[in-house]
């Protein structure tokens, strides 16, 4: 568990310094993440159980760690309340939108390779 | 160095002894805050299960609703509560990096199945930014507003950083996402019942694209193999968006 978290973090510092030192607009952690793929791709059994039971534990309880930055939507600025109309529209009809074409496209898709 | 010690745990017992007296000391502090978050989060997700998984009583919602009226009710400022409970925002940043593991594990199915998946990521992807965008901005939302909705579906984590990286407010994301994702959840196994999906690996991917973590957790439910599309398009929509919404993202603001 320890050790998973050392190596996560470890990954996440590599992702900041890369992302400090570069003009590329990604942020330290999504470098981070890259480069641990990337890692366990070339050395798939370096580590992997106590990776694998630290990430699994975070990932788990995605929701908590948002939690501090979630309770911010009920502490707004008075700007963004008489949006609310336009964000609450765009976000519902946006998401069943995207799910539509998504679902769609990969069916299309999909349909045409079996036929050859 | 060892004498210190005992004195600061001394000082420290003094401090919460004093603070019996004045409340609000105590309930100020990282130590009732950060118990408090897991508590409603625990009780958020107990309630969930027992009333049979209702769409708006997914645990987000209940236990951010819970949080914020007991800051109300305590007169806590919201920064004052985001300081306290820093420790488990910071936790986001492992937690990102620890995306790249369901990533790993499952980056054998795009290796099989490149050409639906990368097209339907690459598709699905921009349809989820411009519809949004698009929506919201013949709404008449405001560029802070439109920048704060642009990674909406993308997981929490990535979507801040993305955030830290264009602008918009952290606040705002955070909510959007959630909600998306609950939303998005909740009416694809209808969409798919209506256009006539059946494909476990489609409905996966889709859930996953579109409802990111809320989404893959709705995926697991319906199947494994539905689960291990979702965590895939989950981590490549993740890397996907951040790649290119700094520059789409010049097309509405």
């Amino acid at each position: 568990m320890l050790k998973g978290l050392l190596v996560l973090l470890i990954f996440q510092c590599l992702g900041e310094a890369i992302s400090q030192l570069s003009d590329i607009p990604i942020s330290g952690p999504i470098i981070g993440m890259l480069l641990l793929f990337l890692a366990l791709q070339i050395y798939p059994h370096q580590h992997l159980t106590s990776i694998e039971t630290c990430s699994t534990n975070l990932i788990t309880h995605l929701p908590l760690l948002f939690l501090p930055a979630g309770v911010g939507i009920f502490f707004l600025d008075p700007e963004y309340l008489n949006q609310w109309p336009a964000i609450f529209v765009s976000m519902i009809l946006g998401t069943i939108l995207a799910i539509v074409i998504t679902a769609m496209t990969m069916k299309l898709i999909t349909e045409n390779r079996h036929d050859k | 160095m060892t004498s210190n010690l005992p004195a600061s745990i001394h000082a420290s017992l003094a401090s919460s002894t004093v603070s019996v007296s004045e409340p609000s000391h105590w309930l100020h502090s990282p130590l009732f805050l950060i118990t408090l978050t897991l508590l409603a989060y625990q009780l958020g997700q107990t309630f969930y299960r027992r009333t049979g998984k209702i769409f708006f009583l997914h645990p987000l919602i209940t236990s951010s609703t819970a949080i914020a009226s007991t800051l109300m009710a305590l007169q806590v400022d919201y920064e004052h509560y985001f300081s306290a409970t820093y420790l488990l925002h910071f936790l986001l940043g492992p937690a990102t990096v620890a995306l790249a593991l369901p990533l790993h594990r499952y980056f054998h199915c795009v290796k099989t199945q490149a050409t639906p998946i990368v097209a339907t990521l690459v598709i699905g992807s921009l349809c989820a930014i411009t519809s949004t965008l698009w929506l919201a901005d013949s709404l008449g939302a405001s560029q802070d507003v439109l920048l704060s909705l642009a990674p909406k579906s993308v997981t929490t984590p990535i979507a801040l950083n993305i955030i830290d990286v264009i602008g918009g407010s952290p606040f705002l994301t955070a909510g959007v996402v959630v909600t998306t994702g609950v939303v998005g959840a909740t009416v694809a196994p209808l969409i798919f019942q209506l256009i006539k999906v059946k494909s476990h690996r489609i409905q996966g991917f889709t859930l996953g694209l579109t409802a990111h973590g809320v989404g893959t957790a709705k995926a697991f439910e319906i199947s494994g193999e539905a689960g291990a599309f979702a965590s895939l398009a989950l981590g490549l929509t993740g890397i996907f968006i951040a790649l290119v919404l700094p520059h789409v993202i010049q097309w509405f603001v």
